[in-house]
Order: C-alpha cells, then sequence, then structure tokens
C-alpha cells in the first residue's frame, strides 16, 4: 500500500537524504526517523562530504547525493532558517521531489521565492515550520513522536488522516484517534470513553506548518488524503491569517473533496494585525479572519468545532453516520 | 517578529542600491550641529521607529534660520508623546514640481495564485494614498525574476501625465531591488519627488521588516548597537532574551500582556508550549472576563530543561500572578520527565511559586505525573496534574478552586555551597558533587541516571566522558533527591536577578 507521500507527491518508495544531518538536531532526528522506519540512505551537509554519520555517507551537495543515489526521492532539512531557501533550491535542482522543511523563522522572502520556484519544478514541499509527516505505512519525516518507540507505540493504522497547521496538535489529532479507551465528550453530551479497544486509527499525520506561505497546504493534503484509500474521514486543525481553510471549504463545495472533515478552527480572539507566535496566524484581510473561516466551513457542510477534544467525538459521530 | 526601520536608516538600504535622495544629515542626541548641514531652508525630522504621520504630530518641521534650528532642534530631541528620538534628520528644503507615492509590499497568495512582491505606485503623493484607488497602480511582480526600468517603463505608461517617466521608472528598478536584496516587508517613499531639474528622488522614506531576515553583515544598520534595544521589552522579557542567548536550544518566547487587566480578575501566569498551545487557550479564555492570561510563552522544540527552568522562574516572577498554568509540548519533543524536574525544581526555587496546573504530554509523560505525584505534598504550592487527553478547557474549570488554597509563603532558595564539580558551559549550569554523601562501590543515582554518559564513576569518583555531552536534562539531580541520597545538585544562575 502506498503512503500519503504517493499522494502529495508521486512517490511511491521514499528514499530519504537528509540535509544537516551532521548537525545535533539532523542527527537525533535521523535516527528517530530511521528507527521509526524511513529509508535514509544519505545525508548532505556542505563542507562535510566524505563523513559518516551512522553508517549513512554525508555528501557535500544534493546534486552529489543524487549522483551516488539516483534512487533518492525526498528530502527533510535540519539546516537553520536563513540556509533553507538555497539548500530546498539545490535538492529541486537535484530532482527531489518531496521534501520537508522544518526550520522556523524562514523569513517571509524566502519562502515566497521557494514558493515560485517549486511551481517551475517537478518538486513539492511540507512547510516550513513544520513538524513534518508521519504515514503509518511506516516512514516519516521530521519530528513528529519525539522518539521512535513513542511514534510506534502512539500511532497505528487506521482511518483517519490528520492535517494541521501546528506541531503539537499535528501529534494530538494523530495520537488520539489511536489511543484504546480514550475519553471525550459523546454524542449525548456526556463524558467518558468514545471508544473501546478499537480505536479509529491514523492514516498519516501532514503538518503543513505555521508559517505565512506554505508549500504543500490544506487543501494539497485534503486532495491527498481524498485519493488515498485507507483513509475515510479528516481531522484537521486550522487557524486565522492564510486562505488555507477558505480554499478548502471551497474544494468541498464544488466536490473536488467528498470525505468528511472536521476540523478545530482556532484563533477566535486573535486581533487583526497583531503577530501571532505562529507566523501565518496574523490577520491580513477580512477573508482570513475566523468569523470567515467559519462561515466558509459551515456553508461548505465542514463540521466544525470550537473544543479540541471535541473533534474526536465529532470523528466518532462521522464514522458512524 | 516586525520592527520599523526610521527614515535615516532605510535611506542607508535605497542609497546603497543607488538610489536618488534628498541630501541630508543625521544628528544624534547630544552631538554638535553638523558643519556640513544644506543651505536654508531645511527640514528637521525627528528619527523614531514606526511613527506615523510625523507632520501633523510636529516631529518634521521647516526651519529658515540657524536659531529657529537650534530651538526646534532641542524639542525633537528631547523625550515625547513617542519617546525618544534615535536623533534628527535634517534634509535640504528642496524645489519640488509633483510629489508621487512609491510603495513595495508582499502579496501572500491565495490558493489558486503565486505569491509574490507588489509595487504600488500613484501620480500623488501625501498621505491616504491608498484610498485613491483610481491613481494607484498596483504592479505584482516575481521576487526571483524581479522587473527591470523598461518593464516598469511599460507599466507606467497608463499615466497618461507622468512626466520623467523613464527617470521615475530607474528609482521604481532601485526600490524594488532594495526591497529584495533586505527582505522587507515593506518600504515607502511618500513623497517621492520630481524635481524642476527633472531628476526624481526620495523625499521621505521608511521600512519595515522582519527580525529573522536580517542578515549578519547588514545587522549594525537595522539594530544599531548604540542604540540598544527598540523592541520595546519589559524586564522579564529582557531576561528571557538573555536566557535565549546564552542556551539557543529550542524555542524560548515570553511576551507578558500590555493590556489593562478586568478588575478583580484572576491572573494566569502561562507557559504554554507552542503557537496551538496559545490558540487553544485563547480559545478557552479569550471571551472571559475573570480571567487574565498575564503573558504569552512558548517553550518548545526541544529547548533544554535548564532553559525550562530559567523561563519558568521568570513566568512565576510576574507580580500579583495567582495561578501557573502550564501544558506540556503537543506530544513529545520534549522528554516530558525532563520539564517535570525543571516545574519542580521552578517550584521549589522560585521566592513567589504558583499554585500550578500542570499538564504533561508525550515522551516519558507516565514519569512526569509519577514524578509529581510524589513530590507535590512536599511543594509549598498545590499542584494538580492532567494526562495529555484533558485539554486547557477542561483544565480551566479548576482554575479557581486552586487559586482560592493556601500557599506557604517565605519560599527561599539556598544555594548549594562549596565549589562546583563540573562547569557545564552550554546549556549553562553548574554541578556540585557531595561524595561524603555516597559512600557506595557502584555508581550513585545520579551518574546512573545520565542519559547520555556525559556522567561517569572512575574509581569511587565522579568525572566526565569528553566525548559525550550534558544536555541539561536534570535527571542526575532528581535521582538523586528522588533516592535520597542528594550526592548531586545543580546549581542554575539566573543571567539577571527575576525576583
Amino acid at each position: 500500500m502506498p503512503g500519503i507521500v504517493k499522494y502529495l507527491a508521486g512517490v511511491d518508495t521514499p528514499e530519504t537524504l537528509v540535509f544537516g544531518i551532521t548537525g545535533r538536531q539532523g542527527k537525533s532526528k535521523s535516527h528517530l526517523m530511521r528507527k521509526f522506519g524511513t529509508h535514509i540512505i544519505a545525508g548532505c551537509t556542505p563542507g562535510k562530504g566524505g563523513q559518516e554519520v551512522d553508517g549513512v555517507p554525508v555528501f557535500n551537495s544534493a546534486a552529489e547525493a543524487v549522483q551516488s543515489f539516483p534512487q533518492l526521492n525526498t528530502a527533510v532539512f535540519f539546516v537553520p532558517a536563513g540556509a533553507v531557501k538555497k539548500a530546498a533550491m539545490d535538492a529541486m535542482d537535484a530532482g527531489l521531489k518531496f521534501l520537508v522543511l522544518t526550520a522556523d523563522g524562514v523569513p517571509s522572502h524566502d519562502e515566497i521565492v521557494l514558493k515560485e520556484y517549486a511551481s517551475t519544478k517537478d518538486s513539492v514541499y511540507l512547510g516550513p515550520n513544520t513538524v513534518g509527516l508521519l504515514d503509518t505505512e511506516g516512514y516519516l519525516f521530521g519530528l513528529i513522536g519525539g522518539s521512535a518507540t513513542w511514534a510506534k507505540k502512539n500511532y497505528k493504522p487506521g482511518k483517519v488522516g490528520v492535517i494541521s497547521r501546528s506541531g503539537g496538535l499535528s501529534q494530538l489529532l494523530g495520537a488520539f484517534h489511536c489511543r484504546p479507551n480514550l475519553p471525550g465528550i459523546r454524542e449525548d453530551g456526556s463524558y467518558g470513553p468514545l471508544w473501546g479497544e478499537d480505536y479509529p486509527g491514523l492514516s498519516a499525520v501532514v503538518c503543513v506548518g505555521g508559517d505565512p506561505v506554505p508549500g504543500i497546504s490544506m487543501l494539497d493534503a485534503a486532495e491527498a488524503f481524498e485519493k488515498d484509500t485507507r483513509t475515510e474521514i479528516i481531522a484537521a486543525y486550522g487557524e486565522t491569517g492564510t486562505t488555507q481553510e477558505n480554499d478548502l471549504a471551497a474544494a468541498v463545495t464544488d466536490g473536488r473533496i467528498t470525505k468528511p472533515i472536521v476540523i478545530f478552527l482556532g484563533g477566535k480572539f486573535t486581533k487583526a494585525g497583531v503577530a501571532q507566535s505562529h507566523a501565518g496566524a496574523m490577520i491580513r484581510n477580512d477573508s482570513e479572519t475566523w468569523e470567515a473561516k467559519n462561515r466558509a466551513l459551515l456553508n461548505a457542510g465542514i463540521t466544525v468545532v470550537e473544543r479540541p477534544d471535541a473533534v474526536f467525538g465529532a470523528i466518532l459521530s462521522e464514522l458512524n453516520s | 517578529m516586525m520592527s520599523a526601520l526610521p527614515e535615516y536608516r532605510t535611506r542607508i538600504l535605497l542609497q546603497r542600491e543607488n538610489v536618488p535622495l534628498v541630501s541630508g544629515v543625521f544628528m544624534k542626541p547630544g552631538e554638535d550641529i553638523p558643519l556640513d548641514i544644506p543651505e536654508m531652508p531645511i527640514f528637521l525630522k525627528a528619527q523614531i521607529p514606526g511613527a506615523t504621520s510625523r507632520k501633523s504630530h510636529g516631529l518634521v518641521r521647516r526651519v529658515d534660520t540657524y536659531e529657529e534650528l537650534e530651538e526646534n532642534l532641542d524639542v525633537l530631541l528631547s523625550p515625547g508623546k513617542w519617546g525618544q528620538a534615535e536623533g534628527v534628520l535634517i534634509t535640504e528644503g528642496l524645489d519640488i514640481e509633483t510629489e508621487y507615492y512609491a510603495g513595495c509590499m508582499l502579496d501572500f497568495g491565495t490558493g489558486d495564485k503565486l505569491p509574490g512582491g507588489v509595487l504600488l505606485f500613484s501620480t500623488e503623493g501625501g498621505s491616504g494614498v491608498e484610498e485613491r484607488s483610481g491613481s494607484l497602480l498596483k504592479l505584482r511582480f516575481s521576487l526571483l525574476h524581479p522587473p527591470v526600468t523598461e518593464e516598469i517603463e511599460t507599466e507606467l505608461r497608463e499615466f497618461k501625465d507622468l512626466k520623467e517617466c523613464k527617470a521615475v521608472a530607474e528609482f521604481l528598478e532601485g526600490m524594488i531591488s532594495t526591497y529584495i536584496r533586505y527582505k522587507l516587508i515593506v518600504l515607502e517613499v511618500n513623497p517621492l519627488g520630481l524635481l524642476k531639474d527633472g531628476t526624481v528622488a526620495a523625499v521621505d522614506c521608511r521600512a519595515e521588516f522582519e527580525n529573522n531576515a536580517v542578515s549578519k553583515r547588514d545587522r549594525e544598520i537595522f539594530f544599531p548597537p548604540e542604540i540598544g534595544s527598540s523592541k520595546n521589552l519589559t524586564r522579564l522579557e529582557e531576561i528571557v532574551e538573555l536566557i535565549n542567548r546564552d542556551d539557543p536550544s529550542g524555542t524560548g518566547f515570553f511576551r507578558q500582556n500590555r493590556e489593562m487587566p478586568p478588575e478583580d480578575a484572576l491572573r494566569v501566569a502561562t507557559n504554554l508550549c507552542g503557537g496551538g498551545g496559545k490558540m487553544l487557550w485563547e480559545m478557552t479564555t479569550g471571551s472571559r472576563t475573570d480571567i487574565f492570561t498575564m503573558n504569552e510563552s512558548d517553550t518548545s522544540g526541544g529547548l533544554s530543561a535548564f532553559k525550562s527552568y530559567r523561563i519558568l522562574r521568570v513566568i512565576l516572577a510576574q507580580k500579583e500572578a495567582r495561578v501557573l498554568l502550564l501544558t506540556g509540548s503537543g506530544m513529545a519533543f520534549q522528554n516530558q520527565h525532563h520539564l517535570a524536574a525543571a516545574v519542580w525544581k521552578a517550584l521549589k526555587e522560585s521566592p513567589s511559586p504558583l499554585p500550578s496546573l500542570l499538564r504533561f504530554g508525550g515522551t516519558d509523560e507516565d514519569k512526569a505525573q509519577a514524578l509529581f505525584e510524589e513530590v507535590s505534598d512536599s511543594l509549598p504550592v498545590p499542584v494538580r496534574t492532567y494526562p495529555p487527553e484533558v485539554f486547557p478547557n477542561a483544565m480551566v474549570d479548576d482554575i479557581m478552586e486552586i487559586a482560592s488554597l493556601e500557599i506557604e509563603t517565605g519560599n527561599e532558595y539556598v544555594p548549594p555551597s562549596g565549589e562546583p564539580a563540573i562547569i557545564v558551559e552550554r546549556p549553562p549550569g553548574k554541578i556540585y558533587f557531595y561524595p561524603e554523601k555516597w559512600t557506595g562501590d557502584e555508581s550513585p543515582p545520579s551518574v546512573k541516571a545520565c542519559p547520555t554518559g556525559f556522567l561517569q564513576w572512575h574509581n569511587g569518583e565522579l568525572c566526565t566522558d569528553p566525548d559525550a555531552r550534558c544536555i541539561g536534562c536534570l535527571m542526575c539531580e532528581t535521582a538523586s533527591l528522588m533516592e535520597g541520597t542528594c550526592e548531586l545538585i545543580i546549581h542554575l544562575e539566573m543571567p539577571e536577578e527575576v525576583d
């Protein structure tokens, strides 16, 4: 069974290059990813070509890595925010199809340039400012789970696809759909276990990141889940800023997305023009307000909940209906 | 984080890209009047980042004599309602034939439209140009392949009465080039003056920028060292900046609420990990007037427990806070046992601990819960812990009750005695070891608990492995205290006194 990256980037079997693998975070997260099952076959740090990190060969550039390992098709970046643009463009030039940009604080100019550059290439990217992607087929890119043991214990195969603009909520929404006897608000308003041992489970978690110019948008992720036969329903976290939720609502209205969606929409009290800890949550115009998004989502028939712990009960209701 | 750049510093950027400017000199407070001031009449402009409508606020003044110059400089260089000016820009009074407006901004795009830059141009300068849409050109441009003079000139032809079209187009090309080179968010020239001799020049300008977009080589323009912090930080926020300087691991964000709390509202100090955590809390309390959130904080992304402790000490030091609400990382970046150790230590050592609602979720969440089950009774404040599936909206139901409980006062932290056995530079911390408290042959609990192998035990003595590093997790001290042996204590100095 192909994982969600097949539908995001046309990649059946991800073969991965890690940028910044010689750094502290690159090293530790590579260990996490490999232990979870991700195929990491090369690393890249300019000036450190020829070294090895836990048996993984390191190259000076993406082009050099691809020359030695032509099967490379995916890259995860643990590089400083200021270096993301160049590194990602090099990876696209080298023909890598799916990139995961984890760094927080990438300048808006760099994000805009990357978006334009990617539109001319056969590449897509997740982030920046993302915890990454986890697929229960057995791979993860980025930081999800913190440790492989924890990730394997908490993310189990099933029918829910998760899309989120927040790292923490990506992980919560994913893990709690895999937790037996999860307590929550039932349909009758009472509080107690929503399900027994037969939790709904997860197909994949896609964190689109908290920045104003995401590579893969919420709609792109929803379109991938639409094609993914494992996924029966989508659980999402959206918030103010950008037009991602509005675009998602429009796609549901015109029938491009047919699978049910439950979304927790944050930012009800966010003031326009005020910077948020998610750079992308800042409201820049009327269509980016909580009210406008809530209206658009409801009009499209999407279930919007105002409490994060109401997502799970709503998912259960949708699955039972 | 976005900041504003005053005119005199924006001019440096434009000048570097050869964009023509009216001539002028900058004068700092305390300096003598420059010898090379332009001929009278001249304009004096107080330089205050972010100040708008300067003319109507008296921050821009025309001067015709030297006496007027001295008198007005005194006023403009004194602190006013806008604060202290960085200085005064003295520019020549030009014979301007026509005033134009030019600006650059970002378009963040939508699902079906690529993002890019936008050039704004109007044949009418002055304020309120955005509303005069009839005369406003909005030219979208690529940051990757910006337009050249000829392309801009073609677009400008829609203004039938525009004089010196080529000179204006050249100016705009230079402006776009400046905008892109310095990754500015906003760059405005208003007015852009067409002079009698047919040349154009920036008469006034300003910029906004993202702090994280400033390259090292340009830092002195954007953050002049002699001006110090222009971020308007509180004392506690300044301390968190220093904590981040000393220990850059993960995210350490802290901002205090500048709003006035509603009367009788319960003041809650928060440590919410991640941007999503902040949204959850806002959704829970945003409409309530009985709860006042004293601060925002985001401690996530794999920061050390040493850093968590220090930021918690700052959070707890907020005057008049009644309760601490902490939600551990969304899931697992930060080991929750390490975080719990930091919280325990902060509540023990802060002179102003707060009744606390603590939610741990992620790696070793069970150990975090277990730690507090054992130590809660020994703390001077009541503490309640929650599993990760309990979100802030449910935690807030307990907030009034825990705030009403009695707390012990007079919490006094006594630093460990003697000399530290090990000084860790990054993350910074001092490890004190008391060999008389451990007489066993095997490694003491503190050494056994070290997850990286940094602490070693050889021939009955504590030492370190030079190939391993201390990650500042506090597991050594926690084990030593929990086992009751107390052979190892960590002292974490604050960069400045917080309490």
